[in-house]
Parts: structure tokens; sequence; C-alpha cells
């Protein structure tokens, strides 16, 4: 559904991806791993168009992904939960929803689909008309990730959803994560920081070091072959 | 009490309560003047420091169209001046938008300069505005002549001038429209949330430049029609514009920048501190009482007192 | 004889300006004619005042037209009054400007962008229904038949263009000696980058405020002289916004921040305004306004900086306006001659000498704790290195301790001074430096300036050229000194930033992430330049993400993670530990490596 195929981006002067390539095919979950400045928030900026790529190309279903408009890229079936969560603060929960669904696809299924998603994230439901702002680190990741949802989307990308959250909710989040993959069959693209939680969620892991994939294949494996990783976060 | 008899008390307290009513009254018609800068403001952190003078503008552009009906016996005084703010409201919101298309969103994507560059820019077409409206229309002054701006309900001491309660009335029913637009439709919605955080709006579909050119027209649209509701009481040439300047800023900082419910309680206490400043100041003073007000707000609270919880960063 | 050479050739260009209106003043006959030279000179002197606050320092103003209006009325005011003589009386309203200038400043200067803009207009605004209250609507100077000269009033309207070019003569050197000065050099930082000036402890309040009292006087002599060419004053022709909106107009389009600006603007607009209102005035009324109003919008979409700026541009001359870019002659007179100094280097392992203590340190921001009781200590001459993953507070620890952010509980002391609670410039000036993770440059400063500003903002300001060479050659930036700001490479604006701290000796440099995203050979060139800092006596405290290099660069680690320490010691021990494992990998992940 996704390719990547040797882009490279510079970003404020500086070499943050280096001719990268994998794909992310139907139904699949792909994370990629990496430390901080590996390259993970760039990739995330390229593919949603906040950050214009220098070289290669990115595919989706066979269209070239880079001449599409970031804010058409939401009608594709491209959902984004960004960095940082990123609700509308003044906003509420349920017209976060709502402005999820704004894409033509989104607007066509939103009823069935609110219903999945507060059966998934009760919380949001309880607190429908609070405003975003207010809500928990957490509440507002799930939020985020519900926003997501309600544009029944093909492709859902995920850049770090642990930031700034405690372990435990962590822990809920990515339990979320996987269920939404196992009962939806939704293809799944993952950037994360903590390795350990993406890699026992994902089919597939990528894990990038210093704008480079080092190392890329079936979760088996990379949980067997841990050099690469344990060279790219702490060095030895 | 030595000195002041009762009589004096409450003579000022008559007019006190007059100069509050009018206050309210003149309160709501600065209020639509100013949610249609707070909107622009709140939504794309524009400085519009021309946004008096395309009200300027509306004021013309209802006493054309009014004129072109043959007047108040079109269809009554009140059905007669909500047409003409609604004419001044979509000619010139229109010419809003085509100002921003054309101009502003050339200056707002250039990092060098940006604010800056962009406050000069409106400060360009507002004289241009100014200056053109001067050239093409003459410098007599000009109003909306309507019979109702001379006649007035009284109860008990108080006149209620029913020209300026119309006004009132339109400018509310404005108002709600715009907030009923803001929070229940899809667009009022997608606005709302390019203001919130211009980057997500994207990630979820939304053309942030689009609504901003609609957001512009739409808050022109709305200080237009603000501006046909005060010409049916005021007399106003083309360089009336400066005149309004502070007034529609205090009210728009006084309700905290980026609020659109803030604007409006804030042009109404900017009304009311107008007229209530009249019972006690000689009438020169008057107008100094708001660049006073907008100094002391601007230097003590520059968040201003209306202003919602969640501020995007 | 050679000097006056000089002085007339740095000079040459107020020297034409001032011939050519003194040959003008001769030819013209008309008075009409002679009169428009004088207002023209008169606003350029007056776009002149607006250009060194607005122009200069970026804090733009729309309510010059004060300081002009109590000009001109103090003038005329005096003459009514105290029959006092304009000779005195100009000396005085310019004193009046000044004074004014520095009131406002001090109420405004708090102010920023737009609220600045604004509340500057209220003045005059304000200031023009005062005078129509107290009954000052109209003032005319009076006449005095007997002792003409005393009281300025002239058969020849020539005299009034001669007064107002000596007027310009005083405005043109003023703005060169600002120009060319420390002052200059102040305004210009804090229009390109002011947070990275009080950083670097530029008294950023103190300039602007000088800067808005000189713009007062001047402003206000013009408007004085002003006064009596044109003999009535009223409220809106001396306080209204045309008058400040042709001072903005002028300089907006002559070129802001730079004093051929004001210059340009008024000899090309000014003529042409009247010239339209002359002509065209009857039919179409207003036309001067909507030509104006024209100009700037075309000025701001082709030439946003107004068309000095444009040509120099287009003619390519691409270097630094300013004296203090310019390495220039130092460069051969300071020879790569850095030296450790006496004794710095102890190994790290004996100096347990703390230099900055951390105790309790807390803040949080809405629900979020972005710091949890920190407290660390970084040692004399020793390079800490502070990782953790994203998000654990890393930069808002520096943000606390630069005195960006105020922090809700705890101390920070630096050789037993307290630092909590100073403003940023104060911390700058106890001897800490930093650097960000986006650099905050000077880009119309070459290197070398970026890192003069540091040297002159620091305490070897007298010898600054020395302490600008010696940093820059601590880092290894020597052959790029003369690179402008805005055109130089991401590693060498890292390096300077490293170079700018270090020229003000601090005893402590926070750095934060100067290595992301950089090539191996960058990265090591980065190093190579921290090291030799520390070898030369500075103490460093670093954020970074690149393993490998802070494994080499660092002796000691402090490790964050939501805010709190959660570990602090050797690099490689501290790296092998569960819980700084699981703070980046996770808990699973961090499980089976440490059984691995």
């Amino acid at each position: 559904m996704l390719e990547v195929e040797n882009l490279s981006v510079n970003y404020g002067g500086l070499r943050a991806l280096s001719e990268i390539s994998f794909s992310v095919q139907k139904g699949q979950f792909v994370a990629v791993v990496g430390a901080n400045g590996a390259g993970k928030s760039t990739l995330f900026k390229t593919l949603s168009g906040t950050v214009r790529a220098t070289a290669g190309a990115i595919r989706f279903d066979g269209r070239d992904l880079l001449q599409v408009a970031p804010h058409e890229r939401a009608h594709l079936g491209i959902a984004h939960v960004p960095e940082g969560r990123k609700v509308f603060a003044s906003l509420s929960v349920l017209e976060n929803l709502e402005m999820g669904a704004y894409s033509r696809r989104g607007r066509a299924h939103f009823k069935q689909v609110l219903e999945g998603i507060y059966a998934m994230f009760p919380i949001l439901a309880d607190r429908r008309d609070q405003l975003a702002g207010t809500l928990s680190g957490g509440q507002q990741q799930m939020l985020a990730i519900g926003r997501g949802l309600a544009s029944s989307p093909r492709l859902l990308l995920l850049d770090e959803p642990s930031l700034g959250l405690a372990p435990v909710v962590v822990d809920e989040i990515f339990d979320r994560i996987g269920q939404i993959h196992r009962e939806h069959g939704l293809t799944i693209l993952l950037v994360e920081q903590r390795a350990g939680e993406a890699l026992d969620a994902c089919d597939h892991g990528v894990v990038l070091e210093s704008g480079r994939i080092v190392q890329s294949g079936p979760r088996s494996s990379l949980m067997a072959d841990t050099g690469a990783l344990r060279s790219a976060y702490i060095g030895a | 009490m030595t000195g002041i008899s009762w009589d004096e008390v409450s003579f000022t307290l008559e007019l006190l309560a007059q100069a509050i009513v009018s206050g309210i009254l003149i309160g709501g018609v600065y209020a639509l003047m100013s949610v249609g800068l707070g909107l622009i403001f709140g939504l794309m952190r524009v400085i519009n420091f021309a946004q008096p003078d395309f009200m300027m503008l509306g004021m013309y552009a209802a006493f054309f169209a009014i004129a072109a009906v043959g007047g108040m016996a079109f269809a009554g005084p009140v059905v007669t001046t909500l047409l003409g703010a609604l004419v001044a409201a979509a000619v010139v919101g229109l010419l809003g938008w085509g100002v921003h298309r054309a101009l502003l969103s050339h200056v707002l994507s250039e990092k060098q300069g940006g604010q800056d560059a962009q406050v000069m820019m409106t400060l360009g077409i507002s004289l241009l505005l100014q200056n053109g409206g001067r050239m093409v229309f003459g410098a007599d002054p000009l109003t909306i002549r309507t019979p109702l701006s001379s006649q007035a309900w009284s109860w008990d001491f108080l006149l209620i001038n029913q020209g300026k309660a119309m006004a009132f009335a339109v400018a509310i029913v404005l108002t709600i429209g715009l907030q009923l637009f803001m929070s229940r439709t899809l667009t009022g919605k997608s606005m709302r949330a390019a203001a919130d955080n211009p980057e997500a709006a994207v990630y979820m579909g939304v053309n942030v430049g689009r609504v901003h050119r609609i957001g512009f027209g739409l808050g022109i649209a709305m200080t237009a029609a603000a501006g046909a509701l005060i010409a049916t009481s005021t007399p106003f040439q083309p360089y009336i514009g400066l005149d309004f300047l502070i007034l529609m800023y205090a009210s728009v900082v006084l309700g905290g920048l980026g609020s659109i419910t803030g604007a409006f309680w804030g042009g109404m206490t900017i009304g009311l501190l107008q007229q209530v400043s009249t019972v006690f100041l000689p009438i020169q003073l008057q107008n100094m009482v708001v660049f006073v007000a907008f100094l002391l707000i601007v230097l003590v609270r520059p968040q201003g007192l209306f202003g919602r919880v969640s501020e995007r960063i | 004889m050679r000097d006056y050479g000089n002085f007339l050739k740095s000079n040459s260009g107020i020297f034409a300006v001032l011939a050519a209106g003194l040959v003008l003043a001769f030819v013209l006959g008309s008075a009409f004619h002679l009169n428009l030279l004088t207002i023209a000179i008169l606003w350029m002197v007056l776009s002149l005042s607006w250009n060194l606050v607005s122009g200069y320092a970026a804090l733009v103003s729309f309510g010059h037209a004060v300081f002009f209006g109590l000009g001109a009325y103090a003038i005329v005011l005096l003459q009514l009054k105290f029959q006092l003589s304009p000779w005195l009386g100009l000396p005085l309203a310019t004193l009046l400007g000044a004074g004014a200038g520095m009131l406002i400043g001090v109420i405004t200067l708090r102010l920023s962008g737009v609220y600045f803009a604004l509340a500057m207009l209220c003045y005059p605004m304000a200031l023009i229904y005062l005078f129509e209250y107290l009954g000052l609507q109209e003032v005319t100077v009076p006449m005095h038949r007997e002792e003409p000269l005393w009281f300025m009033q002239f058969q020849d309207q020539r005299s009034y263009a001669f007064l107002a070019l000596g007027l310009l003569g005083l405005a043109l050197v003023l703005c060169k000696a600002v120009e060319q000065s420390r002052f200059g050099l102040w305004l210009r930082a804090i229009k390109q980058n002011e947070p990275a000036a009080l950083a670097l402890g530029v008294r950023c309040f103190r300039w602007k405020l000088l800067a808005l009292t000189l713009s007062g006087g001047l402003g206000a002599a013009a408007g004085a002289l002003y006064a009596e060419v044109v003999l009535v004053v009223t409220p809106t022709s001396v306080f209204g916004m045309v008058v400040s909106a042709q001072a903005l107009v002028l300089t907006l389009f002559g070129g802001l921040g730079t004093m051929w600006g004001p210059v340009i603007g008024a000899v090309l607009l000014v003529p042409l305004a009247e010239l339209l209102k002359h002509e065209l005035g009857a039919e179409l009324p207003g036309i001067n306004g909507v030509i104006f109003g024209a100009i700037v919008v075309a000025t701001v979409l082709l030439a946003p900086r107004g068309i000095f700026w444009r040509v120099r541009e287009a003619l390519g001359w691409k270097t630094a306006n300013d004296p203090f870019s310019k390495p220039g002659d130092s460069a051969t007179a300071y020879a790569s001659q850095w030296v450790p100094e006496q004794g710095a280097r102890t190994d790290p392992a004996e100096s347990n000498v703390p230099l900055l203590r951390v105790e309790g340190l807390k803040r949080s921001f809405g629900g979020v704790t972005a710091a949890d009781n920190v407290s660390f200590e970084v040692r004399q001459g020793e390079i800490l290195g502070v990782i953790g993953p994203n998000g654990a507070g890393k930069t808002t620890l520096m943000n606390l301790i630069n005195g960006y952010i105020a922090a809700d509980a705890g101390s920070v002391s630096l050789d037993g001074q307290g630092l909590l609670g100073k403003s940023v410039h104060e911390v700058a000036r106890s001897g800490i430096g930093r650097t960000f993770q986006v650099a905050r440059v000077f880009p119309d400063m070459t290197l070398f300036g970026n890192v003069a500003v540091g040297a002159l903002a620091g305490p070897s300001s007298g010898d600054w050229r020395a302490a600008t060479w010696r940093a820059l050659d601590l880092v290894g930036l020597r052959s790029r000194a003369d690179v402008l700001g805005g055109q130089a490479t991401a590693r060498d604006l890292r390096l300077m930033e490293l170079a700018r701290a270090a020229s003000q000796r601090p005893k402590l440099i926070l750095v934060d992430e100067c290595l992301a995203g950089l090539s191996s050979d960058d990265v090591e060139e980065m190093v190579a330049a921290l090291l030799r800092l520390r070898d030369a006596g500075t103490t460093i405290m670093i954020i970074e993400h690149t393993m490998h290099a802070m494994l080499r660069l660092a002796d000691r680690f402090l490790v964050l993670d939501h805010g709190c320490v959660i570990a602090e010691g050797e690099p490689r021990s501290v790296m092998q530990l569960p819980q700084v494992l699981e703070a980046y990998l996770g808990r699973r992940f961090a499980e089976g490596l440490a059984h691995a």
C-alpha cells in the first residue's frame, strides 16, 4: 500500500534522512524505531507533507504522494496521529472527532465509526462535550487516535504515541493500538522511540540511526538479533 | 451629607442610568464590529490596520443600496436597515476576501518580516481605502436616514432611542448567527480548528489557506455590517475609520485576543465605558477614555478579561 | 591634511546630501519651491527619527507624531506665554521631546510587536483631544516686526531652508554615530534576534529606551522647526495620523534601518506628494494618500525592506553593513594563539569541586511535571552529558537554569551564587553561556560579527577583538569568519554559537543538542571544538542524543526521564543500568536486553 523509495530529506540544512527504502503492505503493522535525532519525526513529517523531500519517492497505492498537497492526503485515506497529540484544545472531544471525519470518506461513515470509537475508548464517550484541552495526556492520546480512526482511514500513521506519557498509560495505549490492528485489520505505520513496546506490537520492524536504515525485517528477527538496536540507542 | 443635595445625586443617577442604557445599545454594535476583528485575529493572527476602513466601505455600501431601493419606504425601516447591513456585509466581505487572496496571503507566507510586513501592508490598504473613498465619495458627511432615529420609547425617565435599539437588535442577531455558524457548521468548526492548531488541521484534510481567506472575508463582513448599523445614527465620511481603530482593538484585547465571545463582551464593555464617561467627563475628553482604557488593558492585563482558557500556545 | 581627506571620504554621503540641499536652496527661486524644500527636509528629519526606533531596532511605532506635535506646540507656546525666542525654544522643545521619549519608553517598552505599535498610536491621538479640550485648537506664531531675527522670522524663505539643512546635518551625524557605535550594534542585535541578545547579557531594555529618547528629541526638533515655518499649529496637523504615517511610508519605501532610507524616501516621495496635491488635488482630492497607500503595498510585496536594500541586493553587494562584522585587518593582528589556561585541565576524577549546584528543582506546566525534584551538580572543568528520551525535560532544565522559565521550587547556585529569579541577561552576566537547539543567529552580520556581539557584551569588552579571535580559533571557525550568518551552514552556525558563548569567558556553557543531524565529519569537528573548549578551562553541560559522540565527550552522564533524574555517573556504567535501558527502549525490551 505504501512504498518509500530512496527517500532523502534535507531539513534545516542537515541530512535528516538518507535514501530510506521500505514498504507497508495492506493489513500490515510496521514499526519504525530509533533514538532521537535518528530521523523518525522527519519521516513522519515528509509523509504528511509538512516537510518537503529532497530526493526519492513515496507511493501510496501506486500514486505519487509527494505530488499531493498536504491537506489533500487525508482525503486519500491516510490518517495522521501526530507527535504530541495536537488535539484541538478549544474544541470539545466530539468536535475533535468530527474534525477527524472532515475528509469525504470520513463524513460518509461517521455515524457508525463514532460508535466504534466510543466502544474502544469509553472515556471519550463520557467526556464528549468537554474541552479537549482539559483532558489528561493519556486521554488526549486516545482522542488523537480516535480522531485518526474517525476518517475511516486505509492507513493509520502514528508518531511517537508514547511521548510524555506515564509507563502505565503507554501500556494501555499500545494495547489499544494492537487491538485496532487485530480487530479491524487496519494498516498501521508506527514511528516510535520506545523500541520495546513498538516491536512487541508490530508485524515488521525498521530501525533508523542517523537518518539511515540499519536493520529491517519481521518482528521475530528483530527480537532475536538486537545488536543494531543496542548500537543505535546506547552506542554499545 | 453636606454640600451635595439629594436632587443632584438623583440627577446624576438618572444620567448614569441613561448612559448605561445608551452604552448597552451602542455596545452591541461595537461588539459586532469587534467580533469581526476578533475573528480575523483569532483565526490567523493578522493585525488588520484597515479593518475600520472596510467598515467605512460598509457604511457607503449600505447607504447606496438603501438609496437605490428608494429609502426606508421600501420595506419599512427595520427590514430595510437589515437589508442594508446584509448588502454591506456581502459586498465588502467579498472585497475583503479578494484583498486577502490578492495581497495579504503573499505577505503572510514570507519569513522575512512576517507580522511587521503584514501590518505595514494593511496600513497601506488603509491609506488606499480612506483616500480612495475621499476621491470617489467626496468629503461631505452622510447618514442613512431612518424615521426611527428620531423616535424613542420612554420608560420612566429613560429614553430608549428606537433607531439605536434596532441597530442593537440587528447586531445581536448577526452575532448569534456568526456564533451558530462557528459552532454548528463544518466550515465553522474547521475555522476554529485551524485557529487552534493549523498543523493538525492540515492533517485532518483542511485547506488552511482557503479557510483563512473565508475567515478574513467573514470578519470583514461582520465589521461592515456593524458600520451599516452605526451609519443610521452617526454621520460618516471616508476618514471615519480612524475614530474606531483604537476602539476596535481595545475591545478585542480586553476580551482576550483569539476569543470571539471575548471580543463581543469587550465591545459591550467599551461601549458602556464610553457612554458612562459622558456623565463624568467634559465632552472633549470622552474620546480619550478609549485610549486610556486601551493602554491600561495592554499594560496591565494583555491577556484580556474574557478570553477562553484553552488558548493555543 | 590626510585626516581631513579621510574625514571627507568617510562622511562623503552626508556632505553630498547637505551640499545638494544647499545648491537647491540657492537655485530655487519661488517661495513655493523653497517652502517645499524646507518641508521635505523636515519630513526627512522626522523619518530619521522614526527610523532610529522602528528601523534600527524594529520597534515599529505608529505614533511618532506625538514627538513632532509636542515639539511644535512647545516652541509656539513658549513664544506666546513667555516671549521666549525660538532659538532657545528649539533646544527646549528637543529636550521636551527626549523627555517624552523616555517617559513613553518606560511605560510602553515592556510591550512588543503590535501592542507596542498600537499603544504608540494612542499617545498622539489622546493628545489631540487633550489639546482641543485645553483650548489650543489653533495656535499661531506671533508676529514680531521688531527684532525679527531674534524670533526666527525671516523675509527670505531661503533662511528657513538653511535652518532645516542644519538640523538635517545634525540628524545625519547622529544616525551615523549610532550606526557605527556599539549602541547601534546592540540595536541591530535586538532587531535580528532579541532572545539571543538577552542570552548574551545585552541590556536590551536600556538600549531601546535610549533609542526612543533620542528619537523623541529629534522628532520634536523637526516639529518645532515645522511650526516656525508653517506658522499655524493645530492638533490634527501635528499629532494626526498623517504625520506618523508619512514618516513610516518615507522610511519604509526608502529603506528601513539605514540613514539613507529616509533620505531617499523623502527626496523621491515628498515632491511627488506635493506635486500631486498641487496639480490634481482639486479634481482628485486625496490622490497623494492613494499613491502613498499604493506605494506601501507595492513596497511590502516587492521590496519589503525598502529601495536601498533592494538595490544593494540587485547590485550584489552582499557584505554586512555594520563595522563590527568586518574581520578585515584584525585577522593578522590576532593570529591563532589560543592557549589553555594555566593548570586548567585537571583529571576530572580528582576535580570534585562543584561549580553548579541544583537542588530540588521543580516546574510544572498545566498538568505536566517537566522537572520533578531534580538535584545534581556540575563539577569544575568537566563535561557533563545530559541524556534521556524525548520529552524528558532536558531543555526545560536548561531553560530553568538560564532564567527563561521560572521555577516552582528549588535552588540553583553557581559558585555559591543563587541564580533563580534572575533575569536572562543577569544569569548570562553571572557567567553562564548558552547555545540553542536551533541556532539563534544574527543573519545580517558575519560569523565574526555574531561572535563579536558576545565579546562586546561580555567582561572583556575592552579587548573584544582579541576575545573574538580567541573564541573563533578555539572552535576552528577562523577561515569562515566573514561568511554572513544568514548564509552559513548548520555546522558553522553551531560552531558560531559555541564561539559566541565562549567569547564571554563563561564559567559554564549550556550546550543544547549541537550534534543533531550532522554528518560524521561534522560531528568530529564539533566534538573537537568542545574538547578544546574544555581544555581551555570552560565547564560544559551538554544535552545530546548522538550516543557515540557522547560516550567520547562526556566525563559523566546525567540521565533524565519524565522530569526526574534516574541515573548519574560514569557513562558506560550508566548506560548498562536497567532503568536507563527501560527509559530508552521500553520495559519489555530492557528486560530482554538486560539478560542478553
